[in-house]
């Protein structure tokens, strides 16, 4: 490749590159503004006096919507939702992939290609039916109501089961002829060789419930148990939600720690996406 | 159509270690009791909801009273009755014109960062980071982020159009403006087609490029004629993933036009009113989940014959 090909090659990623990371600029920087100081005609990265040009950040915006705004408590029970369902459901998932891929019985793989088949019913058509089964088991607005009803995912059995069958089975074989049992074999033998695929799993089922809006949303009615997008939302459509400065702080307390998974992650996600070309 | 495939995908390599000798009703109890948790969230919160949410909308079912069976009298009000659901025929011309718009930006965004960043080494890992930023953020944040940015006076977006002499526009609440700016966030959120598509350009052998070049191809032909149609069907596959999410647009949609009462109609002249959101404020605002459920299902319908008919295109094409 030429030198000035190379060059104008560059020259566009940096500005596709700007154009995806500008607006995550714009939102930190608006945080730690002042109110009067996001009224600018002239754009600023800077948290700078509107009038005399000088350094003028504040954290009093993250106060307020941790405290007041309710993004505090929120911020807490999406803690607590992934914390509790991201390892169930990894548990769940893979205790099922395990058996569809290594544990013949009669039915199983008429089973496995039922439950393949109600992943092709879009999620929408699911949902009213969905809160009405949460109603009538007495989850609705609880916690349970958050966890529960997520608590396994047809694709991750999918994934999870295409990656135990390719290990090889005869280590597994070695392991039953020695006398193990089953479960000893799942946690001594294919848990351990599966770290990259659990690893793929278990992040993008993070990502997914940290940053889910719809299900919170639909399930829940008490202000107490909103999650992280939930309240975000709220506080958008709230009187407040006109005070961009107050706004762009919450969205910076729902995009930091995603951002953090991603850098440390980053490998594994992207290859886990080229890998299974599905999100969540 | 899809079923053989799972079968043969199910079958796979399991086959043969059934065969294998071993303490056999053991194995069957063991079988089932790992995959009975796994077994009752499908069976209570998919197949069951999707069974009755096929019987519902055969019903006047709300939170009123008991669910009355009606027939087919949603589908043919929901289709024909634009007394009862005026909006209807709205918010699937919306829906529509936000596919038409939104898919290809999001490919044609999506294979020139690809191809850009499959063009360099130093400072590719880099650039796929920032470029995949977007996707990984929570809509509720999207939502927000770009409300400010579009905000007529004091948006980012409008203060630059200012700076080269553009007049700023009121993107949020002029009913023409509302799906073009829908579709440039949901183009701002291609990374995950950008991923898929640099894994198809790694599969593109540099044997052929080479041969390509040899012959005097320039890099617009190689494009053209070698790593375009290798690409197809990685674009196959984005276009029917991409038109299936994009006919389901709904969190987005709803915390953009969050508040000021304006979510109970979906932007300016329900120009942001989407099916999905449609659905839901039919469901839970206006209490008709009967209404609902059908509405889920002709989405339902209408994704599968879309489906359908980009696989039978491709067919021809390949024919």
């Amino acid at each position: 490749m030429t030198r000035a090909r190379k060059a104008s090659v560059y020259v566009a990623l940096v500005l596709l590159a700007a154009v995806s990371v500008v607006p995550f600029l714009w939102m930190l920087a608006t945080s730690v503004k002042h109110g009067q100081d996001i009224y600018n005609k002239v754009p600023t990265l800077l948290p700078l006096d509107k009038k005399t040009g000088e350094w003028a950040a504040t954290l009093g915006n993250y106060e307020y919507v941790l405290g007041v705004g309710g993004l505090g408590s929120a911020f807490v029970n999406s803690v607590w939702v992934c914390a509790v369902l991201v390892p169930a459901k990894l548990l769940i998932d893979a205790l099922a992939a395990y058996a569809f891929a290594r544990i013949p019985f009669p039915g199983r793989d008429k089973l496995f290609v039922i439950m393949l088949g109600g992943m092709m019913v879009p999620a929408i058509t699911l949902l009213v039916p969905r809160i009405h089964v949460t109603q009538s088991l007495g989850m609705f607005d609880s916690g349970w109501g958050l966890i529960v009803p997520n608590i396994a995912s047809v694709l991750d059995i999918f994934l999870l089961r295409q990656f135990f069958l390719s290990l090889p089975a005869e280590l597994e074989e070695a392991a039953l002829i020695d006398g193990a049992g089953r479960m000893r074999i799942f946690w001594r033998v294919v848990l351990p060789l599966s770290k990259p695929v659990l690893a793929v799993v278990t992040i993008t089922s993070f990502l997914f419930h940290w940053n889910d809006l719809v299900w919170p949303l639909l399930v829940t009615n008490d202000p107490e148990l909103y999650t992280l997008p939930l309240a975000l939302q709220q506080l958008v459509a709230s009187p407040d939600g006109g005070r961009a400065y107050y706004i762009m702080a919450g969205a910076t307390l729902a995009v930091l720690p995603v951002i953090a998974v991603l850098l440390v992650f980053q490998r594994r996600i992207l290859q886990g996406i080229a890998f299974t070309g599905l999100k969540g | 159509m899809t079923a053989p495939v799972l079968e043969r995908v199910a079958a796979g390599p399991g086959r043969r270690a059934r065969r294998r000798p071993g303490p056999r009703r053991r194995d069957h109890l063991t079988g089932w009791l790992l995959i009975a948790p796994a077994l009752a969230y499908f069976l209570v919160f998919l197949l069951y909801p999707a069974l009755s949410a096929l019987y519902y909308s055969f019903t006047d079912w709300n939170l009123r009273a008991e669910a009355n069976w009606v027939g087919l009298a949603n589908y043919a009000d929901l289709l024909f009755d634009d007394v009862k659901y005026p909006h209807f025929w709205k918010s699937v011309s919306v829906t529509l014109q936000y596919t038409l718009i939104a898919v290809p930006l999001t490919l044609v965004s999506a294979l020139v960062q690809a191809l850009l960043l499959n063009a360099v080494r130093r400072g590719a890992n880099l650039f796929r980071l920032l470029l995949f930023l977007p996707v990984v953020t929570a809509e509720a944040a999207v939502g927000a982020i770009w409300r400010w940015l579009y905000d007529p006076q004091y948006g980012l977006i409008n203060t630059l159009l200012g700076l080269v002499g553009i007049p700023g526009q009121n993107w949020l609440n002029t009913p023409e403006l509302v799906i073009p700016a829908l579709a440039f966030i949901a183009a701002w959120q291609c990374g995950i087609s950008m991923i898929i598509y640099l894994a198809g350009l790694k599969g593109v052998p540099a044997t052929i490029q080479e041969a390509a070049v040899i012959d005097g191809a320039g890099p617009w032909q190689r494009f053209w004629r070698v790593t375009f149609p290798m690409l197809r069907p990685t674009t196959f596959y984005l276009l029917v993933t991409g038109v299936i999410a994009a006919l389901q647009v709904f969190g987005l949609v709803y915390v953009i036009f969050s508040g000021n009462g304006r979510s109970v109609t979906g932007g300016p002249e329900q120009s942001g009113l989407t099916y999905v959101l449609h659905l839901y404020l039919f469901a839970f605002r206006y209490d008709a989940m009967g209404a609902a459920c059908a509405m889920s299902f002709i989405l339902l319908v209408f994704i599968m014959i879309v489906t359908a008919l980009q696989f039978r295109f491709v067919r021809q094409e390949a024919a």
